[in-house]
C-alpha cells in the first residue's frame, strides 16, 4: 500500500502513515455517535431555556460533550452561571494532560499547535493514541478524526437546538432524568480499573458530605479534589 | 435564561477550555505525576453529579422518578449500550412512570 501524501500544509513532516480516507472510514461510526450525541446536548440545552444561539456558540466553542453536558445539568438543577462553568471546566482538566501528550505529535509552533490541540476530544485522541505508539498519538489522526468529529458535532447540536421547541414540556417527557442517566452513562466506560472506581466512589461521597453545608460548587469541589487525590 | 447570562456561560466554559488544551502546547514538562492524576476527575465528577441530582437538600436520596431513570441508563450502560440509548432510556422511563402513575 502506498501512503499517498496529503495536500494540507499541517501535514508537512509527518510521519505518513495511513491515507486521510482511511482515518475517516474508521472515524466514521464515532462521527455517527457524535452527531446523536450533539444532536440530545441540543434538545436538552434548549429545554434549560437557553437561547439557541448560544447553545450552537457553546459546541462551536467548547466541543467537549461531558462538559457541555454537565454545565447544562447544573443550570436544569438550579445553579448558577458560575458553577455552571466551574462543573464544566473541572471535567475538562484532563485535557491538560492529553493537550501535553498530543503536543509532541503536533506541528508548527507553539502557537499552531495550541490552536490544533482544541481538536483533541476524548474520542480523537483515544484514535490518535491508537494509531500512534506509547506515549506518542498519531498527529495526523488526531487532526483528521478531531475535524471530523467537530464537523458533526456542531451540525448534531444545531438539528438538536431546532427539534427541542417542537418536543413540547421537557419533564414531561423526561428530560430532566436525562441528566443523570447520561452522567451514569459516561461514567460508566470510565470505571475500568481500581483507582477509578475509587474515585468514582469518593467523588460521591464528598459531595454527598458538602452538599448540605455548602453553596453550590463547592461539593463538586470536593469530589475533584478527591479525585486528584485518589488517582494514584 | 437572559442572553447576556447565556454569553457569559459560553464564553467562560469556552476560554476556560481553550486554556487547558492549549497548556500542553506551552508547558511540555510538567511532571507525570501530575497529569497522571487528572485522571481522577472525570470519574470523581459525574459520580458527584449523579450524587447530586438524586438527592436532595439534606444530603438524603430523593425518591422520584430519576432514581429508575438512572438505575434503568447503569443497568444498560453496564450492558455497553450506546450513550444515546442509555439517556433515551433513562428519559422514557421518567416520562412512562409521571404518565402512568402521576409520579414527581
Amino acid at each position: 500500500m502506498a501512503p499517498k501524501t496529503p495536500p494540507s500544509y499541517l501535514m508537512a513532516g509527518m510521519p505518513a502513515g495511513r491515507s486521510t480516507r482511511e482515518i475517516l472510514q474508521a472515524a466514521a461510526p464515532i462521527a455517527l455517535a457524535v452527531f446523536v450525541f450533539g444532536a440530545s446536548f441540543g434538545v436538552l440545552a434548549v429545554a434549560a431555556h437557553l437561547p439557541a444561539w448560544s447553545v450552537v456558540l457553546m459546541s462551536v466553542l467548547v466541543f467537549a460533550g461531558s462538559a457541555q453536558f454537565a454545565a447544562i445539568g447544573v443550570i436544569t438543577a438550579g445553579g448558577s452561571v458560575l458553577t455552571a462553568i466551574f462543573a464544566g471546566a473541572l471535567l475538562n482538566l484532563r485535557f491538560i494532560a492529553t493537550g501535553i501528550a498530543v503536543a509532541r505529535s503536533l506541528p508548527g509552533g507553539r502557537l499552531l499547535r495550541s490552536l490544533l490541540a482544541q481538536l483533541s476530544i476524548d474520542e480523537s485522541y483515544a484514535m490518535a493514541a491508537r494509531a500512534g505508539t506509547p506515549g506518542r498519538p498519531d498527529g495526523r489522526t488526531l487532526l483528521v478524526t478531531g475535524a471530523c468529529l467537530y464537523a458533526v458535532w456542531v451540525a448534531g447540536t444545531v438539528i438538536g437546538a431546532l427539534l427541542g421547541p417542537v418536543l413540547g414540556d421537557p419533564k414531561r417527557l423526561g428530560l430532566d432524568a436525562a441528566f443523570p442517566a447520561g452522567f451514569v452513562a459516561l461514567l460508566w466506560p470510565m470505571l475500568s480499573g481500581r483507582h477509578a472506581v475509587r474515585c468514582a466512589i469518593g467523588g460521591a461521597l464528598a459531595a454527598l458530605a458538602l452538599a448540605p453545608f455548602t453553596p453550590p460548587g463547592i461539593p463538586l469541589a470536593g469530589a475533584a479534589v478527591v479525585g486528584l487525590w485518589l488517582a494514584r | 435564561m437572559a442572553g447576556p447570562l447565556a454569553l457569559a456561560l459560553v464564553l467562560g466554559l469556552a476560554s476556560l477550555s481553550f486554556i487547558m488544551r492549549a497548556t500542553g502546547s506551552f508547558l511540555p514538562n510538567l511532571p507525570s505525576a501530575v497529569t497522571e492524576r487528572t485522571a481522577g476527575l472525570a470519574p470523581a465528577l459525574l459520580a458527584a453529579l449523579v450524587a447530586i441530582q438524586l438527592t436532595g437538600p439534606h444530603g438524603l436520596i430523593q425518591l422520584d422518578v430519576k432514581v429508575p431513570a438512572v438505575l434503568v441508563a447503569a443497568v444498560l450502560a453496564a450492558l455497553r449500550a450506546p450513550f444515546i440509548v442509555c439517556v433515551v432510556a433513562g428519559a422514557l422511563v421518567a416520562a412512562l412512570l409521571r404518565a402512568l402513575f402521576h409520579f414527581n
